[in-house]
This record gives structure tokens, C-alpha cells and sequence, in this order.
């Protein structure tokens, strides 16, 4: 118990200093995450992006900047602390305790990327295709498809880390099975 | 159709919803935000849309499921 909680004021930690890096960098501080995510949003799109310094990557041929904003550092805080706090099961000796949050922070950084990568691919092609949801506005079309890619991403990298998890506890039960112990 | 079935996805669903509001929703409110006419219009959507989704989802995962059962039929 006191090592989950432990385990739980780390990653507390992590996300407070993730989140005031993120408060204080500019869009060039930022481009362990913005570098990844503008690579993939080109391999999804076709559209080649450029850095701009200070201000993030540009794609000329579509006009659409991903900037700051566009990190998805948050989403990439809210990942950690789920992950974390849905594998808190696997905190068991310190060694494991280095391994859950070094697991469940790169798998973040990893879901991160992908899922904001996919936003903004899906953020570009509304924005060229507006005369299909007519009906709303821009801002609100945005603002929807944001909540549904990151719900979304978020729910599925929780059924994928419990699946793994899963995977992972059967496969270690085989092995101990076979051992005979 | 029993409750419980009804409730399953969104108990399934419980951690990544929760943590969702937390991120969008009490951060904001916890660091100040001023409740505008805005902002709670933007909260309703965003209470709302995720378990949109959810139902969406768990449509789609009962039909898929009920279509591979009755192809190996």
C-alpha cells in the first residue's frame, strides 16, 4: 500500500513538472513532442511540414500551423496518470516501480503523438472539406472532433494497456506452470 | 434489457471518462476559470460527446461480435 502511494505522488510529481514545462516553453522548447507529431501528420496527409522558429511547423500547401497548442502535452498528462494508476497493480519491488512509470510515461509520450498526430490530420481535412457539416460552425466541428479523437484515443490505449496487461499476467502464470512451482 | 448490461460500458469506461473530466473539466475550474456562459456551454459538451461515444462504440463492438457469430453459423 505505501508503495502505491509513493508510486502515486511520483507520477503526481512528473505530470506537475510536465505540466510547468509546458506552462513556460515556447513552441522551439517543445519540439520532443511537436518534431514526432508533425512527421506523422505528413506521412498521414501528404503534406510536408517546415519548421518555423518560434512559432512550430508550417505546411505551405495547407496553411495550417502546428503550434503549441497543438502539443498535446495535456493529453499526454492524462494518459500518464491513467495508465499509472491502472497498472498501480504492477508496483511491487522498486525495480517494478521504475519500470510501471518508465512504461506508462513513454507509452504516453507514444499515445501522445499518435492521437494528436490523428486530430490534426482530421483537423485538416474538415477544414477542407467544410461544406459537409454546413450546419455548425467551425469552431464547434473543431472543438467536437477534438473531444471525440482524444476520448477516443484515451479509451483505447486503456483497453489496450488492460489487454496487455492481461497478456502479460497469463504469460507469466505459463511460465511459473511449466516450471512446476 | 437488463440495467446492468445497459451500464457495462460506461463502468468499462469509468477510468479513461473520469480522467478525461478531470483533465477538461475540474483542472480548469480547480485553477480559477471564470464559470461564463461559455465555459458551461463548452462543459455540457464536454460531459456530453464522450458518452456519445461510448454508446457509438459499444454499438459497433455488439455488432461486430453478432456478425462474426452468425458467419460461423
Amino acid at each position: 500500500m505505501k508503495r502505491r502511494l509513493v508510486v502515486l505522488a511520483v507520477a503526481v510529481l512528473i505530470a506537475w513538472g510536465l505540466k510547468r514545462h509546458y506552462a513556460a516553453a515556447g513552441a522551439d522548447d517543445l519540439g520532443w513532442i511537436l518534431r514526432p507529431t508533425a512527421r506523422v501528420v505528413s506521412l498521414m496527409t501528404g503534406s510536408s511540414f517546415a519548421l518555423q522558429p518560434g512559432e512550430g511547423y508550417f505546411s505551405r500547401e495547407r496553411l495550417f500551423l502546428i503550434e503549441k497548442s497543438c502539443a498535446g502535452v495535456n493529453f499526454m498528462i492524462a494518459a500518464f496518470g491513467m495508465l499509472t494508476f491502472a497498472l498501480l497493480h504492477r508496483a511491487g519491488s522498486g525495480v517494478s516501480v521504475v519500470r510501471l512509470l518508465g512504461v506508462t510515461l513513454f507509452a504516453s509520450y507514444g499515445a501522445a503523438v499518435l492521437v494528436n498526430a490523428t486530430r490534426i490530420a482530421v483537423a485538416m481535412w474538415l477544414a477542407a472539406h467544410p461544406v459537409l457539416l454546413s450546419t455548425f460552425s467551425a469552431a464547434e466541428v473543431h472543438r467536437v472532433e477534438g473531444i471525440v479523437v482524444y476520448f477516443g484515443g484515451l479509451f483505447l490505449l486503456y483497453e489496450v494497456a488492460r489487454r496487455l496487461d492481461r497478456v502479460v499476467v497469463a504469460a507469466s502464470s505459463t511460465v511459473v506452470v511449466e516450471a512446476g512451482l | 434489457m437488463p440495467w446492468g448490461r445497459v451500464c457495462y460500458p460506461f463502468r468499462r469506461a469509468a477510468l479513461p471518462l473520469a480522467v478525461y473530466y478531470a483533465v477538461t473539466l475540474a483542472v480548469p475550474v480547480a485553477n480559477g476559470v471564470v464559470l461564463s456562459g461559455a465555459f458551461v456551454e463548452h462543459a455540457l459538451v464536454v460531459l456530453f460527446v464522450p458518452l456519445v461515444v461510448i454508446t457509438v462504440a459499444w454499438i459497433a463492438w455488439v455488432s461486430a461480435h453478432a456478425l462474426v457469430r452468425a458467419c460461423r453459423w
